[in-house]
């Protein structure tokens, strides 16, 4: 295997890229609603960047849920939050397949200039993004409480 | 060839919900994706990436439901798709 493959494949790097391509969704969405009406070269190019990033995420989701949250998931289950693994995390890790869809969706309104058709988009990729990342820290709380 | 982003992202968010509550009530389907794609996530994630691809291209430019704009189709498919999957669980763990 290529040695970079063993630093992509680790969890503290995928976790780190994780957060960072998650968290990086939030502010990238509020720039481009502050300068949605606002004609700037910039935003059609920024917009296409945030949809990249948010498919790219699902590279580091994948390998954190398929590689490391298997052991984190028999920690839930054998405490006292069931509902964190059952509920939360398999909405979750659904919820975060129809983020890059909807960026997408977003980012085409602002390239076939409709910016204030994308607005909502937007909107929704941050209240999602937000969403998931406050199930993502349930999750993590969940496999501390014991039975 | 036109692209239609709105009714690919509604066929994506409708195919999503129907594969999870397929894949939890009836196995074999779960067992296929698991054996195509290794894993049933990943297989739900190629699946819903296709589907907004081809089914954007396949209904670009047409609006199989014409009572209601593309735009609404998508919004309301989106945010029903993302309900579901949520309830789907909620009720699952309750009974």
């Amino acid at each position: 295997m290529h040695p970079m493959a063993d630093v992509i494949l680790a969890r503290d790097p995928a976790l780190f890229l994780h957060i960072l391509l998650g968290v990086a969704l939030i502010p990238l969405s509020i720039v481009i609603l502050l300068y949605l009406m606002k004609k700037v070269s910039w935003l059609k190019p920024l917009a296409i960047a945030t949809a990249a990033v948010s498919w790219l995420q699902i590279l580091p989701a994948g390998i954190l849920y398929l590689n490391f949250y298997p052991a984190t998931k028999t920690l839930i289950k054998a405490g006292s939050w069931v509902w964190a693994h059952d509920i939360i995390m398999e909405t979750k890790e659904h919820w975060g397949l129809l983020l890059p869809v909807i960026t997408t969706v977003a980012a085409a309104l602002v390239v076939t200039n409709q910016p204030d058709k994308s607005r909502k988009w937007w909107i929704l990729l941050i209240i999602l993004t937000i969403a998931i990342g406050i199930m993502g820290r349930i999750v993590k709380i969940g496999a501390g409480m014991q039975a | 060839m036109k692209f239609n982003h709105y009714l690919g992202a509604a066929v994506a968010a409708w195919l999503l919900a129907i594969m999870v509550v397929v894949a939890e009530l009836f196995a074999p389907f779960k067992d296929f994706l698991i054996a195509t794609f290794s894993h049933h996530w990943i297989g739900k994630a190629v699946i819903v990436a296709l589907a907004f691809v081809i089914g954007g291209f396949l209904l670009g430019g047409k609006n199989p439901i014409s009572k209601y704009s593309s735009e609404d189709v998508a919004w309301y498919s989106t945010l029903g798709g993302l309900a579901a999957i949520l309830a789907f669980y909620v009720f699952e763990f309750i009974t």
